[in-house]
């Protein structure tokens, strides 16, 4: 199967599960998760189901095109169902039978694999998917983002697309991989991830980047005074990719590194309160009509504590393929 | 004899919870049961899927149950005549007997009149409607979850009950899901329904519809099946017990494939291929009768075929990815030599407070310069000095980052790559050695100072912070760390001022609020206590432990070796009367403690007979224990001051020590403040019991 054959068949099989087909962000972001289709729409009561495909960017995991495995730029294919379904298992194992791959000849395990972003203040549990000892899919129940307890709990999905085309295409490269008949990934990409990995370790600006940086920041926080949620959260995606910039580039000592990613957070989490501040002056419009319920009471729940914050090594590199985890 | 079944289903549980999560819940309900009266045998099995619990031999109904019931007192209860008042009555109506059938009862305050009663035991499967559930929902788990509309909290979303008492459904609620008799086979072999009436016809269908309910024949099948594939390829399955258990936790029907690599990766260093194998892939090495890696590795599956070859060729792909990585990381490494990579040590922050690793490399080399001095180690201050600049190094690597398990072993490995001795490329190798109690400490003189140095600068760091361990928290792992300090000062019989070194380590600290002192107040018991866990694990016994650790205890090794002379002596005859006789000198001394006592005995104030002959056993005594106790031969130190017990025991019978006589009274005092004090620098054993 070629790469676009993939991302149809997940679409068109999503859709056909009742799946609202978003369109992906116009803001670079390290995973699908920031897409504001799942960051914010996890958050409040309303219900919520899409699908998209999210070009990722992480500007360390960059190899000049050299690493089969590695790209800074890469595709993740991110399904989000709010609340989950309870028999998403069984859908996700369907999206496998539709992208071709039959699930008894083959081994399917759910492994436990929890997920977490700094960054975002979010966390949540999971697994990931392995098939045939490949982790193709990472599947998590988000449990808080922004800082807020979410409730009806979201489904998230995200499936690796580049890696799962050269699984099942049994390719050693990512660049041999076919993206449509006749044409190559390689050939449509190579070139862009030599550039971006020359920008990404030995060109950007530092002091270019440091300054926007600060200046998005301003921009991000001014924006949320002033009720305008999105603009401040796509400001602050813009925060999160310059902050990643200048890690690839070295220029972030750890101790910075700590303190940015908790100013990234601080704006993640304004915007995550903004938004469901919004959402609630709108009367919650996408609240079933016929019977407005309330935002289930959270009273009742069993308090747990958040996990811990651990922050990763300063300059840590990515996984090794092009994966459907996230990061800063 | 009746049975009860219960299955809870879920979505795939973690495998590192299963075998407490079977274990709480057996107890929880075996103990819920017994409360009501219910006893039986339990039995649990668990899938990734499924939690099950089962008993064959369950009483129908509770035992029946006599209660006593006090009502008014007899005087109330009865009048003049003896004959019952209304207050009995009303009493005996209240319990439902009838008022000849009160009894009297006596109780402290007085006689009383009693009904009893026989309380009929209930059915069993009504009592399970009511203990289970509570039992289910209370399981608590390392990470919990919600799901759904985020009202329950468990490990992961619960699916369905089954809940059968001799084949009828135990009515009962869990997060909204009612019990039944309906479950699912496997999540792709046979996901259709499964209608149960009883255990037997339970586990036959799960099996039926591939799944082994049973984790120990899972393991056994997975055992069997890798002994089998690994022979076929002329080898045996890497020994490796603990992944075999995970393995077995992860699938509900065990399979085994064999796949192979290509054997130009066994140019990889061992520890490389393994760490590939067993952390990121979960598959298991095959070795060669030499303990050599062959080419080939046994992969499980949730499923016993692979008709199509999938599920190897899978496998096969994934671990050449992650081999070829591995040698990407390993030639890559290569072209920046380790001494190179020092400065690169600054950025890589150790604690924000404490500084980078670079800053912490200094303080690791300032102090195992001084622990060389200290331990008069000369010889290995060069290669101390190389190990302890380089330990950290390996920090900065590609495979570090890669196997993060593997620091330290791939700092070793460079260091041999790069020709460095092996006194040097072991320290780096062994530094975060011994892991637990049971492990080793390094190899060699060179790591296991460095090792020290390592783990006492870490302690002193947090520490000065006061960042130390509160009760089952301990985020930076500080008891591991002490523990490896004590094990290496034990293994080497390292007679290290523990106090001093402490000192030493906090004053090079970059954070100091209140100078060193507080540290040591701190850090020197905490080391303590885990040598007291050392010993304890050792088999040493309470009292011995603490008669040794109450002394002056910086010496670790010297305390060790004094509890283990401690432990051999108390079960000589004469050593009981000594310890009874010196609880009774600490009384003695205790109640004068106020009093000065001239610093030497004055033999022209030893009077009577028995004070002579304690007083000249003693001072006979006195030369040969400094001798023994200088040359740390405890044991015959221990055994001389037993000889001691019949002239004290003499002593105590016939004279009397707090005499009138001030100055008689004060040398007799002298005279055993004088033995005790010699003898408790080997032991308080007055703390002996007997």
């Amino acid at each position: 199967m070629d790469f676009q054959t993939l991302i149809l068949k997940l679409s068109s099989y999503w859709a056909s599960r009742g799946c609202l087909l978003e369109q992906p962000w116009d803001t670079e972001v390290g995973a699908g998760t920031m897409h504001p289709a799942t960051f914010l729409r996890v958050l409040g009561p309303e219900p919520w189901s899409c699908g998209y495909v999210q070009p990722s960017r992480r500007p360390a995991d960059g190899r000049y095109g050299e690493n089969p495995f590695r790209l800074v730029k890469h595709y993740q294919y991110q399904v989000v169902m709010k609340p989950a379904p309870v028999d998403i298992q069984d859908l996700y194992v369907d999206s496998l039978r539709a992208i071709g791959v039959e699930p008894t000849e083959h081994d399917l395990r759910f492994e436990e694999d929890n997920w977490e972003s700094p960054t975002l203040g979010a966390w949540g549990v999971g697994w990931q998917v392995l098939l045939d000892g490949m982790e193709i899919t990472q599947f998590t129940y988000f449990q808080q983002a922004g800082g807020i307890d979410l409730s009806p709990v979201t489904a998230e999905i995200t499936y690796g697309l580049e890696r799962l085309t050269m699984f099942l295409a049994r390719k050693d490269s990512v660049f041999d991989i076919e993206w449509a008949p006749g044409i190559r990934y390689g050939e449509v990409r190579r070139q862009d991830e030599y550039e971006v990995s020359r920008y990404g370790f030995e060109a950007a600006d530092t002091g270019l980047l440091t300054l926007l940086f600060e200046r998005f920041e301003a921009e991000s926080k001014r924006c949320l005074a002033q009720g305008l949620v999105l603009p401040a959260y796509d400001l602050a995606l813009k925060c999160s990719h310059a902050f990643n910039l200048l890690d690839a580039r070295g220029a972030v000592s750890a101790t910075e590194r700590v303190g940015i990613i908790r100013r990234v957070r601080e704006l993640a989490v304004g915007c995550a309160k903004g938004y469901v501040a919004s959402r609630e002056g709108l009367g919650f419009p996408l609240l079933p009509k016929e019977s407005p319920a309330p935002p289930p009471d959270l009273s009742t729940a069993e308090v747990f504590p958040p996990p811990s914050h651990e922050i990763p090594l300063p300059d840590e590199l990515g996984e090794p393929f092009p994966e459907a985890t996230e990061e800063a | 004899m009746s049975e009860f079944l219960l299955e809870l289903l879920a979505e795939e549980i973690p495998a590192g919870v299963l075998a407490s999560a079977r274990n709480d819940l057996l107890t929880g309900v075996a103990r819920a049961l017994a409360d009501q009266r219910i006893n039986g045998t339990f039995f649990v099995h668990s899938t990734p899927r499924r939690l099950i619990l089962f008993s064959r031999d369950l009483p129908e109904f509770q035992d029946d149950h006599p209660v006593e019931a006090v009502g008014p007192s007899v005087k109330v209860a009865y009048d003049a005549d003896g004959r019952p008042t209304r207050a009995a009555e009303g009493f005996a109506r209240g319990q439902g007997v009838a008022v000849e059938a009160l009894v009297t009862v006596s109780t402290p305050k007085g006689d009383y009149v009693a009904a009893r009663k026989v309380i009929e035991g209930r059915p069993t499967q009504d009592i399970l409607a009511e203990v289970v559930p509570p039992v289910v929902r209370g399981m608590t788990f390392p990470r919990m979850m919600r799901w759904g509309d985020g009202r329950h909290t468990w490990i992961r979303p619960l699916h369905s009950i089954v809940a059968l008492f001799d084949g009828l459904v135990v009515p009962m609620e869990v997060f909204g899901i009612e019990s039944g008799r309906v479950t699912v086979g496997h999540r792709t072999l046979a996901p259709g329904r499964l209608v149960v009436v009883g255990v037997d016809d339970f586990l036959a269908k799960l099996r039926g519809a591939s799944v082994e309910p049973d984790y120990s024949r899972r393991r056994e099948a997975l055992v069997a099946a890798a002994d089998r594939l690994a022979a076929e390829a002329g080898g045996v399955p890497s020994p490796d017990p603990v992944l075999v258990d995970a393995l077995a936790h992860l699938v509900e029907w065990p399979g085994l494939v064999r796949g192979g690599y290509d054997a130009s990766f066994l140019d990889l260093p061992d520890e490389i291929l393994v760490t590939t194998m067993r952390e990121h892939q979960k598959v298991l090495g095959v070795r060669d009768a030499a303990g050599k890696l062959l080419p080939s590795f046994l992969a499980v599956a949730d499923q016993v075929s692979d008709p199509l070859g999938h599920i190897v060729r899978g496998n096969e792909w994934v671990l050449k990815a992650r081999f070829a990585d591995a040698r990407f990381f390993w030639e890559e490494d290569a072209k920046v030599p380790l001494e190179e990579r020092l400065e690169r040590l600054s950025h890589l922050s150790f604690q924000e407070k404490l500084g980078d690793y670079l800053m912490k490399t200094g303080r690791i080399q300032q102090l195992a310069e001084t622990l060389c001095d200290r331990l008069a180690a000369d010889e290995h201050a060069g290669s101390v000095l190389v190990a302890a600049r380089l330990l950290k190094t390996d920090l900065v690597t590609d495979m570090v980052r890669e196997f993060t398990d593997l620091q330290g072993v791939v700092g070793g490995l460079y260091a041999r790559r790069e020709g460095h001795p092996e006194e040097v490329w072991q320290a780096l190798y062994d530094q975060y050695r011994p892991a637990s109690p049971e492990d080793d400490g390094p190899r060699g003189v060179t790591g296991a100072i460095v090792a020290l140095a390592d783990r006492l600068d870490t302690l002193a760091g947090f520490f000065a912070l006061g960042l130390t361990p509160t009760g089952s928290k301990d985020p930076y792992a500080l008891r591991r760390a002490a523990l490896g300090v004590v094990k290496i000062l034990l293994e080497r019989s390292w007679h290290l001022d523990v106090p001093l070194a402490v000192k030493a380590a906090a004053l090079l600290q970059p954070v100091l609020p209140e100078g060193p002192d507080p540290v040591v107040k701190e850090l020197v018991p905490f080391l303590l206590d885990r040598l007291r866990f050392l010993l304890e694990r050792k088999g040493n016994r309470f009292d011995e432990i603490e008669a040794v650790l109450t002394t002056d205890c910086s010496d670790l090794a010297d305390a060790a070796d004094r509890v283990a002379a401690l432990s051999a002596v108390r079960r000589r005859e004469d050593f009981a009367p000594v310890c009874v006789a010196f609880k009774r000198v600490q009384n003695i001394l205790a109640q004068a403690s106020g009093e000065e006592l001239p610093r030497e005995v004055e033999p022209a104030l030893v009077t009577e007979d028995a004070e002579r002959a304690l007083a000249s056993d003693y001072f006979q005594a006195r030369e040969v224990l400094d001798e023994l106790i200088g040359a740390r031969r405890y044991q015959e130190a221990l055994s001389v001051m037993a000889s001691l017990g019949p002239s004290l025991d003499r002593f105590f019978t016939e004279v009397l020590v707090l005499a009138d006589d001030q100055a008689v009274r004060r040398n007799r005092l002298a005279l055993l403040k004088a033995m005790r004090d010699q003898f408790f620098r080997v032991a308080r054993f007055s703390e002996i019991q007997g």
